[in-house]
Order: C-alpha cells, then structure tokens, then sequence
C-alpha cells in the first residue's frame, strides 16, 4: 500500500507526515505525533470520544481518514490549554466534577468548545444538543452540563478562542 | 479496528472521479463523509481495492436555485443542511438532516452518501422522497437524472451504475402554501437509527383550508425509503384537519411492510406509522401556514 | 463542608481532574513499550461445539508471527473470580461454551498480521445443540455445558429467615408478582486493554485497565505458575470499570503468556465488539415475590424466586445469585424472609458483577410491589416506607446490622424535594412520579477468596524535607475518585492541607487492596489510609515531642500547624535551624506556630525516613448459614429516588422529565465526588430501565455489540437531576463515612417503574421499558 504525504496543521502547529491511506486521522494524532489524548471508545463513531475539530468543528476522527485532513486545521485536547493554564472549559470541567475517569473528557471539551464558539449564551438545551453525539457512562452528564454553563458565563465577553 | 488497505485517489474535479471510477470498474468505491462505509470497511463487509475521494471537492458542495428547481450538491454535510441553507430550505430536510447521528457524524455524512447507501430508514432520503426529489447521476456517457422511486431499489442498491457520481439531488423550490415535516422515533433522543420515521408534504389551496396535493413518505417498513399512494390519495382534495391526517396515517399505516428484527416488531412499526404520519402532517400544516 | 473537619466534606478538586481535562492522562491505549507486539484472540463462532481439531500451522508460517498458542500450550490451571467456582479454562480444552469463548492468542509484529494470523488457524468444529434461555438450558434432555454441573445449575441458594408460610397465615394482604430483565452492558467507554511485560529477571508486569489489581495479580500467578514475587499488575488511568472489569479477563492471561514466551512486551486489547462477546456484566433476572403485610401496611413476610440467566461460566454469578436474595433483607423490618435462587448456565458470554450486584433487579420488583400494595392498602407509598423501614441499630432476618441508617431523611429529602405531596395523585394521565428505597454494602464483608488477609493496606511516607506526604496504595481508582478520596483522608488524619498529600495507587507493589468492587473503597482503604495518616502523625509528633522536651500529649497539628496545648514552647530554635538548613530560599516558614513542615523535618533529622502503614479488614460479620458472607458489611449506604416522568400515550415512548435522589453516604468525604457517583448511578439506572438490552439471534450470536445499538443514556436523555447528601455519620467508617458508588443506583429502577404505573395505570413488569413494550401494553389494556 503505498503511502502518501499528509500536510496538515493541529494545535497551530504544521506538519508534514507519511502516512499510509488506511490510518484514520485518530490514528495519525495518537501515533504519528503521539498526540494521545483522542480517545478511542468504539472506533466506529458511536461514543464520540475521538471527536477532534476539523477546521472548527467536531467530527469523530475515528471515521476521517488522516489523508482527509490535508490542508486542514485539525485542534486537539491537547491545544487548548496554554502551557499550564487551562481553558476556561477545562477550568470549569476539573472545578464541577465533571470528569470522573475521564475517558470521554476531552472529546466532551471540545464538542463544548465548538459549541461555545457557535453560541456563547447556549440554553441549557443546546447545550445538550451540542454535546448529544459524546456518551459519558460516569457522570449522569448533570456536572458537565454545569460546567459548560459555567464556562459560557466565563467566557462571555472575551474574544472566543 | 483496523482499515483494510486501499489504494487512496483524490480527484481535483467531478469529471476526473468520473475518469478514475470508470477505469476501476467496480472495485473501486466513492468515499465523501465515509460514516457509512468506513464503518463497513473496519467491520470486513466492505473492502474497496481503491478508495476515491470526493470530501474536498468544491464542486459537490455547491448549492443554488435554477427557475424551480434547488440543486443540492450530493457533497452538502447533513449539518449545512441541517441549518436550512438561510431558510430555503423545505423544512422536512432540514428536520431530517438534522436528526441524523449526531453532531458529529453529521459535520462529515454528506447528502451523496445518505443516498447512495439508501438505508431504508435514512434521515435525508425519507425527507427527499416526499419532495418529489430528483438525483443527478454522472457517468461516462454525460448526466441523467433519476426520480427517487426509481433510484431506490433495495437495503444499500440504488440504480447508480459502478461508473457513476451521484452529485446532486433537484428538489422544487419551496413554493407559497406548501409545508413538510418530519417524525423520527428511535429508542433514546439522539444517536439513533430509526425505529420508524416519516416525512410529510403538502400543498394547500389559496384557502388554506383544503390540500391541493400532498406527499408522505415512510422509512424503515420497507427494503427502501417508499411512498405512501394511499395516504397521498387521501390528502388530495381533503380538509387540512385532524381527520383527514389521522386517515392519511392509516392509510400510511396499511401501505407500510414492516418487518421483525431485534430493534422492533412489524406491528408496533405500523402502527407507529400511523402515529407519526398524523403528526407529520401537523407538523407540515403548520409549516405551510406560515408560508 | 462539615464544621468538624479542615478537608473532608468539603469540593476539593480531583487530583487527576486537570491531567483528564488536557489529554495528559495516559490510559493503557496511550502507554508504548518498546518492541511490543500486537495480541489478538481466535474465539469461537459456535455457541456451543466440540473442538476436533487445531491447526496452528499456516498462522506460525504467516511472516511477522512471533507466538501462537492453545490449550495444550500452557498450563491446565482452571480459574474464575471465586475460588469456589473456578470453571474458566483460558483456551477452550476440546469444547467450547459460547460465541467467543476463547480457543487461541497470537503474538504477531503487528495488529493486521496478528489478525490475520488468527484467520489462519484452522479449527475443526462439531456443533452440539446450544440453549440460549433458561428453558433451553434447564430442559429435561439439555446437554450439560459443563461436565461438572449437572443440569446446568450453576449454584442454587436456598435460604429462609422465620417461618414464611406461617407468617402468611398472619396477613391481610398477600401481593404477588414477577419480573423479567434482560442482559445488560457495562458500557463503559474504555475497552479492556493490557499490555503484559516480561523482563530478563523473570518479572512479570502486567499493566492492565483493571479494576482489580490485586485479584488479577493471583490469578495470573495462579494461572501461569509465576511466584506471586514475579508478578506485578499496574493499573494506569482507568476509562470505567462498573464491575465487569473487577477480574482477570482472558486478554491479561493470553497476554502474560504470550510475553513469557517471547519476551517481548504483548498488547491485547478489546474491540466494542469483544467487550460484548466477554461480557461479565449485569445477568438477566427473573424474579417471582410474595409480599405479605397487615391491612395497616406493615411488611410481614417475603417468598422469592429468582433464576438467573448466567452465561457459559460463573465469573462473579455465585456472589450474584446469593446477592439477588440477601439485600432484601432490608432497609425495611422484615421478619420472615425465603429466598430460592438459581444460577443457570447458558451458551452465552457470562455475566458477572454489575454496579448494585445481584440485587438491582430484586429490588426494583420488591418497589414495584410495594407500591401496588400501598395503593391497594390506601396508604400512600412515602408513608408506607416510613412505617416500616429500619433504623440505625436495627438487624435485618438475615443478620445485616444497619449501624447507621438515614432512610428516613432521604426519603423525606426526596418526598419534600419533588413536592411529592401536591403531585402523587394529582397529575394528568400520560404524567407521573413514582419512589423507590434502596441500600447496597459498603465493601462486601469477606474477600472473594478465603483469608484472613486485611482487605487493604496503605503506605504513607514523610518528604525528607518534611513539605508533604506520599500515599502509596495498591486501590485503584476508575473513576470513582478514590485516590481524591484517599489524598483528603490523609490530610484530614495527619492536619495537613490537602495540597501537601501526594498520591500514587493502582499497583500491586504498594500493598494490598481487593479492588474497586462491592464499594468498598471509602469504607476500608480509608479506613487504612486514615490509620496510616494518625500513625504518621504520631511518629512526627513523638519525635517533635522529645525534641521540644514536652509531653506527646500537648501535641497535634492542625491545617499544617502545630497546636501546643499549656505552657507557651519556644519554636525559634528549631525555626532557626530548619531556616540555616535553607539557607538561599526566599520564603522561609514564618508565623507564632511551628509548620508541619518543620516538624516533619525535624522528625526525619532524628529519626530518618518515616513510613507509616495502615490496615483494614472488616470484623467477623454475619450468621451462621449458608450463604451468610454474602450481604455482609460494616455499613450500608441506603437512598431513596423519586421520579417524575411523561408517557407518549401514542408511542409509548417515556420521557424521564426530574430524579429527585438523596443518598446516606454516612459523611461525605469529597462532596462534589459523592454528588457525581450518585448522578452516575442515576444515568445507569435509567440506561437499564429504558433502554439497555443485550440481544442475541438464534445462533447464539449478539444481534447489537456496539454502543449505537445497545443504547446508553445520551445527555438529551437523561433528565435534570437534584441530589441531596444525607450525612448519618457512620461509627463503623473512616471520619462517619460508608458508600455511595453502588447503593445510588438501587432505587432508579423501581423509582421510574413506579412513576409509569402511575402515568399510565399500567405495572410493566420487564425492562427495558421500550416505547414498543409500553405501547404494547397499552394497546393490550383497551
């Protein structure tokens, strides 16, 4: 099978990657750059917890090929704290108690995140809705309700990043 | 899960997918928002020697209105959909496109794909089948085009040819007094395939009182996403009340061909039929009013 | 946060909660070995069938295969969860027993060889009839599953607390009914995984995404013939557990013995798929009960039957089949109790242990049934409860002694919290609110294997330079919040602030720990943990004590500093020193009070290191039957729920609209942690209520092995939830505390039933509670 090059940008930073057609972009995060916080639930787009944003929006790479990203802004859990200080969403999800054993944590992230940049005063509701594609097994989901609340009020009036 | 090896082809233009699938014949497959035939390639149903890629192609996402007609680029995400392209967009499609999977799944799934996989219960083949929706199918030979009835022939077979895009759905543009609708009922709110869904459309008179014409189509009780003639009999010329609605649902209800699997029995789907047609058709009532 | 205490009660975050949030967390899936090697497993497609023969040929020929083996491969050692059942071979010996079920492992350079390897081995199969149902299973002519168990009875139980038929004779009201659930999932979203690794020394560590780290350690020694000494099982970030991964699992086996054979470290994990195909989670139950009560509504006797549906091996069933029974023992007064269950083989994955165990689903029939009696009675169903539930002290018929027990403030949270007064009665048809009670062990009384072994054991060592603590302890936390937990018990026994307690845990290297299982953590490792901070203390404040010249007695530490009680001490002079010690420092300790940290300090420059441990192993519990173990335990948690809930008349689709829950946890050591396992257990419960079914055709097969179609609550399903804490403050637990993980998700079940009978004036009596079986009923009751 032969490969081919991948260019792509994640967490603002370019790469270039060889890369076989047959590796979906969850696998090229977690092994071509080690990016190993993408989660890998079920592998065929039930659980949510692969979800990345490609170009801004969620999608669960587990069903996007790596070649599929070409050219693309993919932004993983990894890319949105800043060195030691977390994002606003991160800050509220550890301050709620909205991650229990976190396995399903940053895909929940960064469909909020996604969902926050969309919406910055979401209803409780939407909320939901924005987060229906990410399955917690944990937490009953009433804390990371809360939290992206939280968050929303946070962030409202800064610039969405 | 592992994927299956491939050779991976990315065409720069529809005309350049269409020179490539012809000269693979069939062993090569159209890969657009792969959440249906990825998910077929990890689970070994599926192995396409070569793996065509029109997910970048800018000309499959086009979307614009000619005279009556909107055309929808097949490369269209259920979640441009879902937003109702500003409003043009009738209202059961939108509806539909927006029930699929889920966030997620639909930044990816395209309105190509849904109908090429042709589920019986897909969320934007039911919607387009009472449309009226066309397909545009480009071949080799040039394009033709398709009505749904005809396009639909099984679970997963359509009348699109191993050598053939599917690039765009033709629907009629939305006109004064017509509504639609769509019902969905699955097991939990989101992430759900459909246990039965059923999409609705009407055209009222001036009156607004009475349907001029009116269309519903039925998901998961048939091999394809199907047209009910017995309730559209009822709705022409009808009242646009509870009554008429209700009697279209048992119409829906008695064209349905249900069967038992593990997610639900043939009876509780027609009868469910009925349900949602009624609801439907509400639903669309209400969307033509404010039309 | 309680008044009494500095870190406990209060909503201290999580110590792992920031590594979570960034992706930092490593769980197995993210751990790379050097030179590792992809595992994959051949398993049966046969439900049932006799192995002639196995060729392993072409799979050892195929280039890049390092290790292939079979049963004849390694040693004929039986396992299982309980001693008393070891009836799992690793490798199917000439049969095999389900859809599945083990027969071979590759070791290969990587996964698509691997796989591909196993698509090479040839088995010739003679299929033998499979019995997928208790009927099949237990017919007259049903072939035996194993040779062992006759019949195919896995285990039988029967019990009975007073006279039964007597009392009967005594009732004005004798209410019957049954109840059937289905199979159900764990669901967690991480799937099993390990990675075993064998070192030149003879060492094998095994790192899995366990919940149990010590049994998997035994039952690896046991199974490979390691010495105990060469085995070493580490648990990393763990992504849930719910009891389906509280035992070795056939990939840690396969995968220990592919790395002894190689050499090299082996990875094996399962797919969604195979998470299904192993299965070990919630049986499916059928429950047949005879209540009887006086015409006033006190409970007087119990009849039960239950037969579960166990799969092709024991796993955890012969605790589950005495659990089904035990727990209904309380939390009411109940005088007479018979309980006869059976466990029954079947040609299907086997089930195990499940969040609540064996009495999810009895309880849920026994609510169900109390409320129709309640209603036939025409007493309301809140008052019904609180006329006959126990209080703290009361022993149940079967010897569970509730040393606390804050029923009545949780069903009066929950009562006053949902506005149950205004509400039950009043509302539309296609609305209701139903209630339920619930109570669960806190660890169960007795491990899974006979010993006299404490429970757990905790390590806690001093900082050399006295600035904080490491707590080292072989528990494992999945999520639950148990190292949290721990950390908070720690500096609340030693008077430090939680920030200076550092943590690791999940490895067998540190102690003893039975594990996250029968929610037992906060109960016996804090106990440990607790003992292990006060011996600490102890030490520092013994050596402080001869250094300052006073009596030990006079000291104590609290929030990092030291209290001397009489006479004012000088300070300065160790002050001095520790400052000179530190000399170049910018911030030097300042204040009236001598830090912990000097003190600590100063114990270390007269003493050395200080370690301190602690221990737990729950009392002798319980009577002197058959059985007795199981349902045993220092405390018991116990909740009430009230659902409110609407029904699609059309659809019968329902709609969870509010859970209103309170919970006794006994203190609350994390707050926030206590909250979030209650709402967790919550959206369980619902999950299995409405929508959790694992189904199989006719082949023995399972129809929908992934997460799209074996439906957990999504969070547009699940409802608004408002929980309350109740604090009865448990003497027999670490600072008053008893569980919470597992007894919260007692009452869910019963709580929704309840509310749909009252909606639609129907009992359903079978999960789940689909839109069809609701409609079905309705439309059967016209």
């Amino acid at each position: 099978m032969q490969k081919h090059i991948l260019s792509l940008t994640v967490n603002g930073k370019e790469h270039q990657l060889l890369i076989s057609p047959n590796k979906t972009l969850a696998q090229v995060l977690r092994e071509d750059l080690g990016l190993t916080g993408t989660k890998q639930g079920c592998q065929v787009g039930d659980c949510g917890s692969c979800t990345v944003l490609l170009d801004g929006a969620p999608v669960n790479s587990c069903l996007v090929l790596g070649l599929q990203a070409e050219g693309r802004e993919v932004l993983t859990i990894e890319g949105i704290a800043k060195g030691n200080r977390l994002h606003p969403l991160q800050e509220s999800f550890v301050q709620a108690g909205a991650i229990q054993c976190g396995f399903c944590s940053p895909g929940m992230i960064l469909s909020a995140k996604a969902l926050l940049v969309k919406n910055q005063s979401p209803s409780e509701a939407e909320i939901r809705q924005g987060l229906s594609g990410n399955l917690c097994r944990c937490t009953g989901y009433q804390k990371i309700v809360e939290a992206v609340m939280d968050a929303s009020h946070k962030m409202n009036g800064e610039v969405a990043s | 899960m592992l994927l299956p090896n491939f050779t991976y082809l990315r065409p720069n233009s529809l005309a350049e997918a269409v020179e490539m699938l012809n000269s693979f014949g069939d062993t090569a497959k159209l890969l657009a928002g792969g959440t249906d035939l990825l998910v077929n390639m990890k689970h070994g149903k599926q192995s396409p020697a070569q793996l065509i890629d029109l997910d970048g192609l800018g000309e499959l996402k086009a979307s614009q209105t000619k005279g009556e007609v909107m055309e929808l680029g097949a490369g269209l995400k259920a979640a441009q959909l879902a937003g109702g392209l500003g409003g043009a967009l009738p209202q059961t499609l939108a509806l539909g496109a927006g029930a699929l999977g889920s966030p997620q799944v639909r930044n990816r799934a395209s309105l190509g794909g849904n109908l090429a996989t042709a589920r019986p219960a897909a969320d934007m083949c039911v919607p387009l089948l009472a449309l009226g929706a066309r397909v545009a199918l480009l071949g080799p030979a040039g394009e033709r085009q398709v009505e749904l009835p005809e396009f639909f022939l099984g679970p997963g077979l359509t009348s699109l040819a191993a050598s053939e895009v599917l690039t765009k759905a033709l629907v009629a543009k939305p006109q004064l007094g017509s509504g639609s609708g769509y019902c969905k009922l699955g097991l939990r709110k989101a992430l759900e395939i459909s246990l039965a869904n059923v999409a609705s459309w009407l055209l009222l008179e001036d009156d607004g009182k009475t349907i001029k014409e009116g269309r519903v189509s039925l998901g998961a009780v048939a091999p394809t996403p199907i047209l009910s003639l017995g309730a559209a009999k009822v709705l022409a010329g009808a009242a646009a009340d509870e009554k008429t609605f209700a009697a279209a649902g048992a119409a829906a209800a008695a064209d349905a061909r249900p069967i038992d699997d593990h997610r639900g029995s043939a009876e509780y789907r027609r009868d469910m039929v009925a349900v949602l047609t009624k609801r439907c058709l509400s639903q669309a009532l209400a969307d033509a009013r404010r039309n | 946060m309680s008044a009494a205490y500095d870190v406990i009660g209060s909503r201290a975050p999580r110590k792992d909660a920031p590594a979570k949030a960034t992706g930092a967390a490593q769980y197995l899936e993210d751990l790379r070995f050097k030179d590792e090697l992809a595992g994959a497993l051949l398993q049966s497609p046969h439900a049932h069938a006799l192995i002639k023969s196995i060729d392993t040929s072409k799979a050892k020929a195929l280039p890049g295969v390092v290790e292939v083996i079979t049963a004849e491969d390694v040693p004929r050692v039986k396992y299982g969860v309980s001693p008393a059942r070891y009836d799992e071979d690793l490798f199917a010996v000439n049969k095999v027993r389900y859809v599945g079920d083990e027969i071979a492992a590759v070791a290969a350079e990587d996964m698509a060889t691997a796989l591909k390897a196993v698509s090479l081995i040839e088995i010739e199969y003679e299929p033998l009839p499979h019995m997928l149902t208790v009927e099949e299973a237990t017919a007259e002519d049903a072939p035996w599953i194993h040779d062992e168990f006759p019949g195919n009875v896995c285990a039988e139980v029967h019990q009975e607390f007073g006279d039964v038929a007597a009392a009967f004779q005594e009732c004005d009201l004798i209410q019957e009914g049954r109840f059937v659930s289905k199979r159900q999932d764990g669901g967690f979203i991480e799937p099993n995984q390990c990675v075993a690794v064998y070192g030149q020394d003879g060492m094998l560590t095994l790192h899995s995404s366990t919940q149990v780290p010590h049994y998997v350690q035994r039952t690896v020694s046991m199974v490979t013939g390691l010495p105990m000494a060469k085995v070493r099982v580490i648990k990393p970030y763990v992504g849930g557990g719910f009891g389906p991964k509280a035992a070795a699992s056939p990939i840690d086996l396969a995968s220990s013995f592919l790395a002894i054979r190689t050499g090299r470290p082996v990875r094996m994990a399962y797919t969604r798929e195979q998470v299904f195909l192993f299965g070990r989670a919630r049986h499916g139950f059928t429950h047949e009960m005879k209540i009887g009560v006086k015409k006033d509504g006190t409970l007087v006797a119990l009849e039960h039957s239950a037969t579960l549906d166990g799969g092709a091996y024991s796993s955890f069933g012969i605790a589950t089949v005495y659990y089904s029974g035990s727990l209904l023992g309380g939390p009411y007064k109940l005088p007479n109790m018979k309980y006869d269950g059976r466990r029954i083989y079947t040609n299907k994955p086997a089930c195990g242990a499940q969040r609540g165990h064996g009495a999810v689903i009895a309880r849920a029939l026994f609510e169900q049934q109390l409320d129709i009696i309640a209603e036939k009675l025409g007493i309301d169903q809140v008052e019904l409860r609180l006329k006959n539930m126990m209080e703290t002290g009361d022993v149940t018929c079967n010897d569970l002694a509730m040393s606390s027990l804050g029923m009545r403030q949780c069903i009066e949270a929950v009562a006053d919290g949902s506005d149950w007064t205004k509400k039950k009665g009043t509302l539309p048809k296609g609305k209701g609110i139903g209630m339920a009670c619930g109570f669960f062990v806190s660890g169960a009384g007795y491990p899974i294997y006979r010993s006299e072994t404490f429970h757990c054991t905790v390590t806690i060592k001093a900082d050399e330079d006295g600035g904080g603590v490491k707590v080292l302890t072989a528990a494992a936390e999945i999520g639950q919040g148990s190292d949290t937990t721990m950390a908070m018990i720690a500096a609340e026994g030693l008077g430090i602030p939680y920030d200076m307690v550092r943590i690791e845990s999940g490895d067998t290297d540190f102690g003893i720990d039975l594990g996250a299982y029968s929610s037992r953590t906060t109960m016996m490792t804090g106990h440990a943990t607790k003992e292990a901070a006060e011996n600490l203390k102890d030490m520092i404040l013994g050596e402080l004590a001869q250094e300052l010249g006073v009596e030990r007695t006079r000291l104590d530490i609290k929030r990092g500093l030291v209290k001397i009680a009489g006479e004012p001490v000088d300070i300065m002079p160790l002050r001095v020193k520790y400052i000179k010690e530190h000399r170049g420092w910018e911030t030097q300790p300042e204040g009236k009070e001598l830090t912990f940290n000097e003190a600590s300090r100063v114990a270390y420059l007269r003493r050395g290191t200080l370690v301190a441990t602690g221990k737990y192993k729950p009392p002798v519990l319980g009577g002197k039957y058959k059985g007795a173990a199981v349902g045993t335990s220092t405390a018991y948690g116990c909740s009430a729920q009230v659902a409110e809930v609407s029904v699609d008349m059309e659809t019968g689709q329902i709609t969870v609209e509010r859970i209103t829950d309170a919970h006794d946890c006994g203190q609350a050591i994390n707050l926030t942690s206590v909250e979030a396992q209650m709402e967790g257990s919550v959206g369980m419960g619902l999950g299995e209520a409405l929508f959790e079914e694992v189904k199989f055709d006719s082949e023995g097969r399972i129809q929908n092995p992934s997460l799209g179609e074996y439906h957990i609550p999504t969070i547009v399903d699940m409802p608004p939830m408002s929980c309350i804490v109740v604090e009865s403050d448990e003497p027999n637990g670490p600072f008053g505390a008893k569980e919470v993980g597992e007894g919260a998700i007692m009452p869910t079940i019963p709580a929704i039933l309840n509310a749909v009978r009252d909606a639609i004036g129907i009992a359903i009596d079978e999960t789940p509670l689909s839109p069809e079986r609701i409609y079905m009923a309705l439309k059967k009751a016209k």
